[in-house]
Parts: C-alpha cells; sequence; structure tokens
C-alpha cells in the first residue's frame, strides 16, 4: 500500500514536472496486446511478456527516459480460434503486437504482410538471441529472415508403460535399453503393433487400448510420415508428397485398427478423458508431447513418472525409415502496426522475454523444453530430470515441419487422408489416390509428388 | 379534418394553441399516419440490416469466390515481393533461371548515395564520416554483416535501431523488400543494374505480387475434388432426412397428436418439445455427447451385459448420423409442431364436428381436414428448414466435427472448416467463398422449386374457409 502510494506521488510528481518543464521528454506511453495458446501451465507465454515490460522500463528508467508499457495479455482455448483471430484482426487493422504462434504459420502471414521480421528490429548478435539454439533459430526463419524469436521448443516422444512391458517379456535392462534400441532402428513401428497387440492379449488394457494415439489433429502425425522414410520439403524448398512414405504410416494406423489394439473411432475421444488414462496405466503404449509430464504428475496425479513410464523417440516404420521425434516450437512473432515504435518496443520485449531464467520459469511449469544453452544453467532447469533427460534424449533428433505458405493446406489434406483411412471410409490406396489428385489440384507445380 | 391537414401541411408550421390541445395532436399524428413515406421511413433500418448483413455479403461471397484469396495472400491486397519463393517459381514457372539468380541475393554496400542518404536522415556526422572511412565501397551479403561492420566504429550509434536506421540506406538489392506496386519494384530493380524485357517484366510481376487474382480455379478444383461429391450426398442426406423424419413428419405426429388431446396435457406435451429449443446450443450437444461417450451413459447402462464401452457417437458413420439427425430433428420438430397446431386451431371446429356426424374416423378427419389445411404451413417448413438445414452445421460441428473420417461433414461445414477454421491456420477464404455460394444457388434454386411444387398461386388465393 506504502508503495503504491509512493508510486502514486512519483508518477505524479513525473507527470507534473513533465508539463511544466519545456524541452522535457514527454512520456512514451504504449499497449501492447500478446496472444497466445493455452491454458494455466502455459501463462507465462503472456506473464514472460509482463515481465520483459519492467525490465524495459526499468532500462528506460537508467536512460533517464520515461517509458510505460501496457501490457494486454489475451489467451485462447484452442490454435484454430487464435489463427482464426489474428488473421481476421489483422485483416481489420487490429492486430494484436504479439503472437505466440506456431512456426508453421511463419510463411503465409509474413507472404501477407501481416508480420515483419524481428530482425530489422533487434541485434540478433546481442544477448540473449546470441545463445538461441541455431536450429531453432533456423525454424523461425523464413525465406532467409529472422521473423520471430522461439518462445519454447518440445519434443514428441513415444510412451511405454513398464508394468505392462515386463509382463509381456521385458526385462527392467530391456525397458532400459529400448530408447536405445528405438534410435538405432532395432525396434519398429512393427513392434509396437506386436507388443500392444500382447498387452491387450494378456488382458492388461481394455480392447483397443494397446496402442492408444493422440486424439485429434497435430504435428505428431508427421512423425510416422518421416517414420517411413517421408521428406515434408525438399532441399530447395518445394513440398514433396512421398506416396510410399504416406501409405506406409496410414497402413501403421489401419493395421493397428485391424488388430484391435487402436479404436477405430478413436479419434475424436475427449482429450481430459486421454490424459486421465494414459497417465494411470490405461494404456499401453501411445505417444504425445514433453509438455505432457506436466498433466501426467500434475492434474492426473502420476506420482512415479519415471518408474512407471519409459519414453523414447518415434520407433522407425521400417528398415528403410527412421526414428525420429518433431519438435513445433512456438514462436513470438510480430505482426504490422502503423506505429514503427510500437513494433520496436514490442521487438525488445520479444528478445528480453527471451532471457534464459525468464524463459526457464515457462519451460518448467509447461515442461517444454529451455530455447536457450545458457538455460541448462539456470538452477530451475537444470534441477529438473524431466528437462534434463527429455533434452538429451530427444532434442538432437528432432525434426521439424516446414516454412513453407502452401505447407498447411497439404497438413489438412494429409490428415483428412489419415482420417478416411482410419475410420475405414476409405482404404489406404484410395486415401492416397485422393490425397494424390487433392493436392495435385491444389498446390500444383508447389508440391513434387513421388 | 383533411382540410385543416392540407393548411398545415402548406403552411410548414403549426401555431402554438394547436400543439397544447388535444385534437391537433391527433392531427398530426394522423399526417404521419397518413403520409406516402412513412412505411419507408419505418423500413429503412430493417433494409439497411439486410443490405449490410445479407445483400452485401452475398454479394462479397461472390466476388470472393472467384479469387484466390487466403491467409498468404490477405484480403486488402497485396505488395510485390523478391523472395526465395518467387524467385523459384520465377525459374520453375517462367524458365528465367539465370535472371532469379541475379534478383535472389542481397547485397549492401557503402556508397556515396548511402552517405548521403543517411546523413540526411540524420545520422551522425562522426558516424558516417568514420564508416567512410573505414569501409567504403565494400559490400555485404547479408545486413547483419553491415551492421556488424557499423558496430565496430569508435562512434558507433548507441542503439540497436539506430544502427539499423543507418544500415538500410546502403541497401543495394530489391531482396525481401515489399514493395507497394509493381513500378516502384522495376524501378528499384533498374537502379540497381538489373534492366528487364517486357517478357521478363511480366514474369517478375507474375510471380512477386503476394495478394489475390481474380479466378476460376476454385470451382475446377471442386469439380475435380473426389471428396466434392461425398460432402455433397452428406448434405443431402442431412437435410432431407431431418427434414422428411423430424422437421416436418415428426412435427405433423406432434401437431395432430395434441389436437386430439384435452388442453392442458396438449400444452405440456408440446411444451415438453420446446425444451431443447430453449436449451442453450452448446449444452445441449454436450448432453448428448455424455450420453455417447466411452464413459457416458449408454455405455454405463450396457456395461453390466458385457458390452464394452465405447463412443457410440463416433463409433461408424451410421451411429454418427444417427446422433446428428436426432440432435437437429429434437430442436426443428418443435417449429414445425408450433406452426402446424397453430394452423389446425385455425380450422373451424364445425368442420371436424360435422365430420364426426357424418361418421368420419380420426385418420379420414386428418386426411380430408387438416392435411389439406396444413398445406401452406407445410410449404413454410419445409422450404424454411431446407434452407436452414442447408445452411446450418452448429450442431454437427459441436457433436463430430464432421467425423468420424469426415463422413458427416456437410457442405456448410466443410466452408467453415476451408474458410475460417482450421488445425493448421490455412485459411482460404477464396475456396471457401466458391464453396458457399454454392450454397446460395441451391438455396435461391430449392425455394423457387418448391414454390412450384407447392402451387405458390393457389395457396395465396382468398380462403374457402371463413
Amino acid at each position: 500500500m506504502n508503495k503504491r502510494y509512493k508510486a502514486t506521488l512519483a508518477a505524479l510528481a513525473t507527470t507534473a514536472l513533465i508539463s511544466i518543464g519545456s524541452g522535457a521528454a514527454l512520456a512514451q506511453q504504449y499497449d501492447i496486446d500478446i496472444w497466445f495458446v493455452g491454458g494455466d501451465s502455459d501463462s507465462y507465454r503472456g506473464e514472460a511478456i509482463e515481465i520483459a515490460a519492467d525490465f524495459l522500463q526499468r532500462e528506460a528508467a537508467v536512460r533517464g527516459e520515461d517509458l510505460s508499457i501496457n501490457v494486454v495479455t489475451k489467451s485462447f482455448s484452442g490454435w484454430e480460434e487464435m489463427k482464426q483471430g489474428v488473421t481476421l484482426a489483422a485483416e481489420a487493422g487490429a492486430a494484436p503486437a504479439i503472437v505466440a504462434a506456431g512456426h508453421e504459420d511463419i510463411a503465409p502471414w509474413a507472404q501477407s504482410g501481416l508480420i515483419v521480421p524481428i530482425e530489422d528490429y533487434i541485434d540478433v548478435d546481442a544477448w540473449p538471441v546470441n545463445d538461441i539454439y541455431p536450429n531453432l533459430l533456423e525454424i523461425a526463419s523464413f525465406d532467409g529472415q529472422l521473423y520471430g524469436l522461439p518462445q519454447d521448443a518440445e519434443s514428441r516422444p513415444f510412451f511405454f508403460w513398464k508394468d505392462y512391458m515386463r509382463e509381456i517379456g521385458y526385462s527392467d535392462a530391456d525397458i532400459d535399453g529400448l530408447p536405445d534400441l528405438i534410435q538405432s532402428g532395432g525396434y519398429t513401428l512393427q513392434d509396437v503393433l506386436a507388443d500392444a497387440k500382447k498387452i491387450q492379449d494378456a488382458g492388461l488394457v481394455a480392447e483397443g487400448y494397446g496402442f492408444y494415439p493422440r486424439v485429434s489433429n497435430g504435428p505428431d502425425y508427421w512423425q510416422f510420415y518421416t517414420s517411413f522414410g517421408g521428406t515434408i520439403e525438399n532441399d530447395e524448398g518445394k513440398l514433396v508428397f512421398d506416396k510410399e512414405a504416406m501409405t506406409g504410416f496410414y497402413q501403421f494406423f489401419v493395421d493397428a485398427v485391424e488388430l484391435g489394439v487402436t479404436r477405430k473411432n478413436h479419434l475424436g475421444t475427449p482429450w481430459d478423458q486421454w490424459y486421465a488414462e494414459v497417465a494411470n496405466g490405461k494404456a499401453g503404449l501411445w505417444h504425445g508431447g514433453t509438455w505432457h509430464y506436466a498433466r501426467y504428475t500434475g492434474k492426473e496425479g502420476q506420482d512415479d513418472f519415471f518408474g512407471n513410464i519409459q519414453f523414447s523417440l518415434i520407433p522407425a516404420g521400417n528398415a528403410g525409415g527412421q526414428p525420429n521425434t518433431l519438435t513445433h516450437p512456438v514462436v513470438y512473432l510480430l505482426t504490422q502496426q502503423e506505429n514503427d515504435d510500437a513494433i520496436a518496443i514490442a521487438a525488445d520485449l520479444v528478445k528480453i522475454a527471451s532471457e534464459p531464467r525468464i524463459n526457464a520459469l515457462h519451460a518448467i511449469k509447461s515442461a517444454h523444453l529451455g530455447i536457450t544453452k545458457a538455460e541448462s544453467s539456470v538452477d530451475l532447469y537444470a534441477g529438473d530430470r524431466w528437462a534434463r533427460e527429455a533434452t538429451e534424449r530427444l532434442l538432437p533428433f528432432a525434426t521439424a515441419m516446414p516454412n513453407n505458405v502452401n505447407f498447411g493446406q497439404y497438413w489438412e489434406i494429409m490428415f483428412g487422408g489419415l482420417e478416411a483411412s482410419w475410420t475405414g471410409q476409405k482404404t489406404v490406396a484410395a486415401a492416397i489416390a485422393d490425397v494424390e489428385t487433392e493436392l495435385a489440384t491444389t498446390l500444383g507445380d508447389d508440391i513434387v509428388i513421388r | 379534418m383533411g382540410n385543416s391537414n392540407a393548411e398545415i401541411a402548406a403552411s410548414g408550421r403549426v401555431s402554438a394553441p394547436d400543439l397544447r390541445g388535444g385534437a391537433p395532436q391527433l392531427t398530426r399524428l394522423q399526417k404521419i399516419g397518413n403520409s406516402r413515406h412513412l412505411g419507408l421511413y419505418l423500413m429503412a433500418p430493417a433494409f439497411l440490416f439486410v443490405v449490410l448483413f445479407f445483400v452485401a455479403p452475398v454479394l462479397l461471397t461472390g466476388v470472393f469466390g472467384f479469387t484466390n484469396m487466403s491467409t498468404a495472400t490477405g484480403i486488402s491486397g497485396g505488395a510485390y515481393l523478391a523472395n526465395q519463393s518467387s524467385m523459384r517459381a520465377l525459374r520453375d514457372k517462367h524458365d528465367f533461371g539465370e535472371l532469379a539468380d541475379q534478383i535472389n541475393r542481397v547485397v549492401f554496400t557503402i556508397d556515396e548515395a548511402g552517405l548521403e542518404a543517411a546523413a540526411q536522415a540524420g545520422a551522425s556526422a562522426a558516424t558516417l564520416k568514420e564508416l567512410n572511412a573505414k569501409f567504403f565501397g565494400q559490400s555485404f551479403g547479408k545486413r547483419r554483416d553491415v551492421e556488424r561492420a557499423i558496430k565496430t566504429l569508435d562512434n558507433r550509434p548507441s542503439s540497436t535501431r539506430a544502427i539499423k536506421a543507418i544500415s538500410k540506406h546502403f541497401e543495394r538489392s530489391v531482396f525481401n523488400i515489399r514493395f507497394d506496386s509493381a513500378d516502384d519494384l522495376l524501378a528499384a530493380l533498374n537502379k540497381f543494374g538489373i534492366s528487364l524485357d517486357p517478357q521478363q517484366q511480366a514474369a517478375v510481376i507474375d510471380v512477386t505480387y503476394t495478394g489475390w487474382v481474380f479466378t476460376t480455379d476454385n470451382f475446377k478444383r471442386m469439380i475435380s475434388l473426389p471428396d466434392t461429391r461425398t460432402t455433397l450426398y452428406n448434405t443431402l442426406f442431412y437435410v432431407f432426412t431431418t427434414l422428411i423424419l423430424f422437421n416436418v413428419g415428426f412435427a405433423l405426429v406432434l401437431a395432430i397428436s395434441t389436437h386430439y388431446m384435452d388442453a392442458a396435457p396438449a400444452g405440456f406435451f408440446r411444451s415438453v418439445w420446446l425444451l431443447p429449443r430453449i436449451t442453450p446450443p452448446v449444452l445441449y450437444v454436450l448432453m448428448w455427447k455424455w450420453l455417447a461417450w466411452d464413459t457416458g451413459f449408454i455405455s454405463a447402462v450396457l456395461g453390466p451385459f458385457g458390452i464394452a464401452p465405447k463412443n457410440w457417437m463416433l463409433d461408424s458413420p451410421t451411429n454418427a448420423w444417427t446422433f446428428i439427425i436426432l440432435i437437429n430433428g429434437m430442436v426443428g420438430a418443435s417449429m414445425g409442431m408450433l406452426i402446424f397446431a397453430s394452423a389446425i386451431k385455425a380450422i373451424p371446429t364445425s368442420l371436424f364436428y360435422a365430420s364426426e356426424v357424418d361418421g368420419a374416423t380420426r385418420a379420414q378427419q386428418i386426411r380430408h381436414i387438416i392435411l389439406p389445411q396444413l398445406r401452406f404451413p407445410i410449404l413454410f417448413i419445409t422450404s424454411y428448414q431446407t434452407l436452414s438445414l442447408l445452411t446450418s452445421f452448429e450442431f454437427i460441428l459441436l457433436a463430430t466435427e464432421g467425423g468420424p473420417g469426415g463422413s458427416t461433414e456437410v457442405w456448410a461445414l466443410s466452408t467453415y472448416f476451408k474458410a475460417l477454421n482450421n488445425y493448421a491456420g490455412s485459411l482460404e477464404y477464396g475456396y471457401g467463398a466458391a464453396l458457399a455460394l454454392v450454397l446460395v444457388v441451391v438455396g435461391v434454386a430449392m425455394s423457387i422449386l418448391y414454390l412450384k411444387l407447392f402451387d405458390f398461386k393457389t395457396l395465396t388465393a382468398p380462403p374457402k374457409i371463413e
């Protein structure tokens, strides 16, 4: 109260001085909106910008400038709603100054002029940008320009319920060695189906719970395309539709349904139900994201994560495929604003929010991975077993979706084909043929079909 | 009175005593009431709303449907941008590989023009003097390289923004710069020593334009896609099954059966059937989902009988359709019920008494008295609900999101996903508008068809019952 009183007095005094003194610097007032997706555990996507605003105001005060920043955070529960909101707000000239979006949005938004390159506003050689992992900066770039700064990193592991693996004959040493075996290609998605079947046949999980995948569209499904040797974009920056790899990927899920280890109507299962089930041993094998750790050990009450659950890369699909994982960093992007100074302020806020200590708050609270090398020296981050192990085991093998103007359309068409074959609406061959037709019609020369 | 009105109108003013008295006020009201323009005044707000919220969107849909508008092109217009993607297109589509390589590079040169421009923009003379002395004539392949050079100066600016304010004046290429017009881009290229022949100019303009263009490709794409047919069949199935079974069929059953009940139970049953309509749609569908989820009511009830729990709604397309038609039908039936019930009420009771005297059965009464009088309400409900069902997708979106596997994706939902809402954020306004345009055309065609089919002229003839 006392502080507030003093602050008010100080503010009044400053205002009085400014209004009295001729030639005194005018207070600069900025309203900066930050939009992001996430629940409670992701709150630092917005709060980091608020902390950064406090820093930036202090830095300005040290330089003798009067800077006042009002940060307004807005969170969305789904990506669809946020992307729709941002694009329509931008068309109406009311885009938020900062958006924490998926990196795949950079290409279309840059093309339409919705966002501006952050490298036009910040010194990329300066701290902390010069400490951000180069591959993450690459992911935040499009057409050779750095558009945003990564807000977090993650990867998407495969999970095993250890007890059930023991029950079907794996020793503790086997389970401990599983991540390495998968990394070397010695355990493939075909083994996943076999083990899921064994777990189910032993009556350890219910019918359709042997392999329990993600319940909705998401970047995760591209991992299975990669597992079967698929490439999403070639070196020239053109999208690639590899029919053989896509067939292997679709067929894997169809096989899982036919074997009975995955339910035909699995897609569309409520997320809350899915989280509760996988976190408590209702499923044998499944895949998810590093951030799931926060949900399993938090809301779902899994208090012995490392004792009960093993995690690894997504296994290779076949001999020609590769074990992999996908990182899908959220990036802070700056939208085009009428006032260039406001963009510069927003850029500074994003830069400061990327400080290791501030970013670690988000990384640990939401179980994401850090973005800077120095972050692993921050106690909060270094002391967290999950962050440490997941970073070592997964991140070096992580691929990312491409920043390509047409990728969003490819993605929707890919998932449409998967859904149709998984639910039995089409055979795999028919789904692949339809996907090919749709890609050829929609993207024409912008995609290589092979 | 008429004369008095005319006088007032002619004088153009009303005297003070007239305003105070009762009679003159009435006169004034009547004057407004008689005004030939009153109808127009009253209609003006409605007209405005119709134009704003119906005519304009339909016209815009018509225009947008013939464009390739999307998230990437934006709506409000484009710029001319030479970047890696457009230069790839220049190489692949127009076979100007060499030209693409020429444009596709970043050059920053410390030269006289740049120093002069930076000085005019207010850069420190000491900084520019030192830059001139140390780096004059040097070229850099990246902006960050020239900025690194500026940062080595003893007289370097103190802020990053000031450094960037200087560096931009030395850019000698068009790469990654947005130009508002094609002329500006061509002029800039020319300035940097890249002159183009007319064919090259046309190609560069074609590939660098980021905005939308008019095209008929949306319709070609629509026709060639196999899923378009599926969506069309889904839509026809959804509209007519719901319409026939519930919105008209079941509504008739409800209206007729309550007609033969006593007033109190009839009122009660009608109220019960209104409940789905007055329940908020999100909650209403959520209750259906609770009913059908793996952990929901149906699974819980069937569990003890050895039936494994499953998501009953998404288990198969048949299940999904059953739920969707029930969800829509329960709401849709109530409107028909109200309209039909009130129409039946309007039939003179003497007709029923007379028919009973003649020994008519209930079925005969329905066949020969009720249904003929319901022809117009049935036409109204059929046309209204057809249009309403054609464009409505909210219950499907909330219940199945078009699943399983797109099997319940109807035209309007597909349009919504394409144009306004999808996980990848790839919003195709142009293609979505083309899809929506088809709905508008089908809607208008259906309305005309219904009017012909039900013979609107005879329906609007003077009633035979008086």
